[in-house]
């Protein structure tokens, strides 16, 4: 008699999950070897954020087995009901939330080389700064997202996945034996990571500029997906209520979507059932759904028109130093701290050893008040 | 009665011209179709369509062989309405069987409509609206057929009329769109919410010890098949939707919606107590059992007024044992039909349309009324008349030949149970396969020594969940006669086919009354030519009445566009973050 210890579903869902997170943490950490613990280090601060970004991890699944555990337990106590009619609410909201985050953070990491100086100095102060008092509790929430980007990021981005991998499991699980889940969990995680590790390694050691533009366009990529699977989830969430359940029973087949709002509908290659298999990787990293709807493929265009309009109004205001339709604000007698640095810079080649310049750097550090 | 010997010749003389004169009564009703306001079960005021202004509507009580005049007028204001008398065979008046665009248009409302036919068929029958998925809204009431030469004569002593009929506090306006409807794909019909008794609960029956009765019961609901039961009573079946049986002992009957049933109670020979009779709604085709529902209803037989009224026992649903109607034998053996000339195969389908709502499909084709009315296009379509196009693709029309055996075999591919009903006809029963048996296959299963050599005769019968039943009838009544399933959620979509039966004969002998084309004038609805209306091409259906298209399958245009677009603003976008990332500051 042959026991069952291999769930397909389950190992491409985890495999799925954690492949998503390793992206994320695997271009940090890189980002974080290149900028601070390459020639020009700082190792305190290369070691405290490195260390953010894995209490980041820890905490996420900490919580996200805490979070599967509550579940598990109401949910069988309860029944599933009680979950469906917000699922997807919270699924769309954490999209909605690393999609954000993503934008903010890929915008900034593209202009690392050139400002190594200025990251550098400005993470060093960050963490340099302690209790702020004074200030607005706005500005304190923004020193202290700062201060603590590289632990919200993996956070909201692990919680994110642990909590969707825990009730996808739990949705395929009804159908798999017990014994066939444990093994496929252990082999799923270890080669997310095993890719994770990959995308490390290659990051940390390839020329900074082209690592940062790859792994840029890469995030860019999770996060329009993101942004477009939140409006999907969000219609999804709607349809189910209006179904009042019964779309997830009818599976991918007619009644699971709402045919006024579908831009295409594939009754193959859903993200969703069964664990997903390849659809749900795709789903994972570029946002594919077999079932599109008019909000989810507007919104996947919207994100990219506003990226080409923000990386083409970023790279107007570096060249005319304004910002377009927007007058120059030069004041007479007043330089500009972007100015300053950028003219340091700009003379050296762009190189990632500007260790000659560090005193220079330093002094006008301390002259200028540097702000993003 | 006292009657002296030498009285008795010229009584017999006498007595026949009697009953001749008896038998050629006309009988006329005068029904004003309103609004009544209505509470029957007690728990929800709603408004009701009844007759001149009385909910329930009347018992139509005539006696085989009378002329039946109805004289309707549509007094709703706001809703179109028409008049089905079900099981009556209206032989050479197929224009007076009363469905919407089938052979009469609607009675609009402010219209007067006059129905004439003659009744030669004993028995149990009833009357509803035909109309857009109306009658549940409360048209409907039994009609009873009187024959003073029944075989059962004398063999009761009182009759009494009993309907049972599933109960909705909403209107049908409101539960059609919500039922047919991209928000219910999978077409979960309407959960009544109470069953009645003769159109109210509580109902006490008074019995006198040691009588027999004779019950006329019809089940009058849109949805719901029913369990009835006498307690400590038996029953013995010997009419079924108009065609007498052998007496047939029974506990327990089941009817679906649209059967009949006439059976012998004999009462007890003591007045000690009363007893309850239950009509339990089949709920294994609710979609879910709502909170608070009670799916049955009870009356009683009341043998002493000044006795208790006991509550019915609780009877598990898995330990019914109904009466299995297909066991009956019919009072005359009419002879099975020998091998048919027509044998017409149609299964039973549910799915999805282009609006994303369930339909209900015979083979590949839900019904939509065509905008001239069948019977129509028969009588105006010359020789084409023949020629099932004429009818367009979508009332899924058969052409019969005059005095043809037809055979129709039903193969359910739902797991619902669905009672099939013939108007025109009765038809034989001539096979009925156990739930889960799959399609009907002649050659491989069944053979024709495993079908009764006198089968069962009645006009609505139901076929098990993913199972089949064949039908024989003879096709020896001209007219347009539909068959369809007797839920009217599957009427509204689309579970109907169309037999014409020998249309060529019916262009000579039927003559349609003027009334009847003035009331199509009313909303307009054109009286010759083909489905679509063509009077001068007649094979040309554009503009027919259609139901939605199909679901598209896999990418349309829409989709290629929607994916090539996001494609290329995502590589275009990529491009610019390069181009970005590497420039020269």
């Amino acid at each position: 008699m042959t026991v069952n210890v291999y769930s397909v579903p389950v190992f491409f869902i985890v495999f799925r999950e954690t492949l998503e997170v390793s992206i994320i943490v695997a271009v940090l950490l890189a980002f974080l070897k290149q900028t601070l613990n390459g020639p020009n280090r700082d190792v305190a601060v290369y070691r405290r954020l490195v260390r953010q970004v894995w209490m980041g991890v820890a905490i996420g699944v900490l919580i996200s087995l805490i979070i599967a555990g509550a579940f598990i337990g109401v949910f069988y106590k309860l029944g599933r009901n009680h979950w469906a009619p917000t699922e997807y609410f919270w699924e769309g909201s954490f999209a909605l939330l690393a999609s954000i985050i993503i934008t903010i953070m890929g915008a900034a990491l593209l202009r690392i080389s050139k400002m190594q100086e200025k990251w550098r100095v400005k993470l060093a102060k960050a963490m340099e700064a302690k209790a702020v008092t004074g200030g607005s509790s706005g500005g304190r929430f923004k020193r202290w997202c700062e201060k603590y980007a590289m632990f919200i990021l993996p956070l909201v981005t692990v919680l994110r996945e642990g909590i969707e991998a825990v009730v996808f499991i739990a949705g395929v699980s009804f159908s798999a034996s017990p014994t066939s889940i444990p093994l496929p969990v252990v082999i799923g995680t270890v080669a997310g990571s095993i890719i994770g590790y990959i995308i490390y390694k290659g990051g940390a050691s390839a020329k900074l500029q082209y690592f940062l533009v790859i792994s840029t366009c890469l995030l860019y990529l999770v996060g329009a997906g993101l942004f477009s699977k939140a409006v999907w989830y969000f219609e999804a969430q709607k349809w189910n209520n209006e179904v009042g359940g019964d779309a997830a029973e009818v599976g991918v087949g007619a009644g699971s979507y709402d045919i006024t709002k579908s831009v295409w509908h594939l009754n193959v290659s859903s993200p969703y059932i069964k664990g997903g298999g390849g659809w749900g990787i795709f789903n994972g990293i570029l946002g594919w759904q077999n079932s599109a709807t008019y909000g989810s493929v507007i919104s996947y265009n919207i994100y990219w028109i506003f990226i080409i309009g923000l990386f083409l109004s970023m790279r107007y205001n570096e060249v005319k130093g304004h910002w377009p339709m927007m007058g120059g604000k030069k004041v007479a007698g007043e330089t500009r701290p972007q100015d300053v640095v950028i003219n340091i810079t700009a003379s050296d080649s762009t190189g990632s050893d500007i260790a000659d310049h560090e005193t220079r750097a330093k002094t006008v550090a301390k002259v200028c008040t540097i702000d993003l | 009665m006292a009657i002296s010997l030498s009285c008795l010749p010229l009584v017999a003389m006498l007595l026949p011209i009697f009953t001749h004169l008896a038998e050629a009564a006309t009988v006329t009703y005068d029904f004003n179709i309103t609004w009544v306001l209505a509470n029957p079960d007690g728990a929800f005021v709603r408004p009701t369509i009844g007759i001149n202004n009385q909910w329930p509507p009347p018992i139509m009580r005539v006696t085989k062989g009378d002329t039946v005049i109805v004289n309707v007028e549509n007094s709703l204001g706001n809703q179109t309405t028409t008049l089905h008398f079900h099981g009556l065979y209206m032989n050479g008046s197929t224009h007076m069987d009363g469905p919407y665009h089938v052979t009469q248009c609607g009675i609009a409302p402010g219209v007067k409509f006059k129905y004439n036919f003659t009744v030669d068929q004993p028995g149990t029958y009833w009357y509803h609206s035909h109309a857009k998925g109306q009658y549940p809204d409360g048209l409907r009431a039994p009609l009873i057929v009187d024959d003073p030469d029944s075989p059962f004569k004398g063999m009761y002593d009182e009759e009494y009329v009993l309907s049972v009929s599933d109960w909705y506090h909403d209107q049908m306006a409101t539960l059609i769109p919500h039922f047919i409807n991209r928000r219910n794909p999978k077409g979960a019909e309407p959960v009544p919410n109470a069953a009645l008794l003769n159109d109210t609960q509580g109902l006490q029956v008074p019995i006198q010890a040691g009588k027999t009765y004779l019950f006329h019961m019809v089940n009058m609901g849109a949805f719901a098949g029913q369990y009835i039961w006498f307690e400590e009573h038996n029953i013995s079946i010997i009419e079924v939707d108009g065609i007498y049986t052998e007496p047939a002992n029974a506990e327990r009957i089941y009817l679906t919606a649209a059967q009949r049933c006439s059976f012998l109670l004999t009462a007890k020979n003591d007045t000690n107590s009363n007893f309850p009779f239950v009509s339990s709604m089949d709920t294994t085709l609710f979609d879910k059992i709502p909170e608070g529902l009670n799916w049955n209803v009870s009356g009683w037989l009341l043998y002493d007024q000044s006795k208790p009224l006991p509550d019915a026992a609780i009877i598990l649903e898995d330990s019914f044992q109904e009466f299995d109607d297909y066991t009956l034998v019919p009072y005359d053996k009419e002879p099975l039909f020998p091998d048919p000339d027509q044998s017409i195969t149609l299964e039973v389908v549910m799915s999805n349309l282009g609006d994303g709502a369930n339909y209900a499909f015979f083979n590949n084709i839900s019904y939509a009324p065509p905008i001239v009315p069948t019977l129509y296009t028969v009588m105006t379509a010359g020789a084409t008349a023949a020629n099932t196009q004429v009818y367009g693709d979508y009332t899924h029309s058969f052409v019969l030949g005059k005095d043809e055996v037809i055979e129709i075999v039903v193969n359910n591919n739902d797991p619902g149970k669905h009672p099939f009903h013939l108007h025109g006809h009765a038809f034989q029963a001539v096979w009925r396969s156990d739930r889960d048996a799959g399609n009907f296959n002649e050659t491989a299963l069944v053979s024709v020594s495993d079908f009764p050599a006198a089968p069962m005769r009645r006009d609505t019968f139901a076929v098990h969940p993913n199972g089949n039943i064949v039908l024989r009838f003879k096709a020896d009544n001209p007219g347009v006669w539909l068959f369809h399933c007797h839920i009217e959620w599957h009427v509204d979509s689309g579970l109907i086919a169309t037999m014409v039966e020998a249309p060529l004969e019916l262009q000579r002998t039927l003559s349609i009354p003027q009334d009847h084309y003035d009331s199509c004038v009313v909303d307009g609805t054109p009286v010759k030519g083909n489905a679509a209306g063509n009077i001068i091409n007649l094979l040309d259906l554009t503009g027919q009445n259609a139901p939605p298209g199909p679901l598209p399958e896999g990418f349309t245009t829409r989709g290629a566009v929607a994916l090539g677009f996001s494609i290329l603003s995502a590589f275009t976008s990529i491009a610019v973050i390069s181009w970005y990332g590497l420039a020269d500051i």
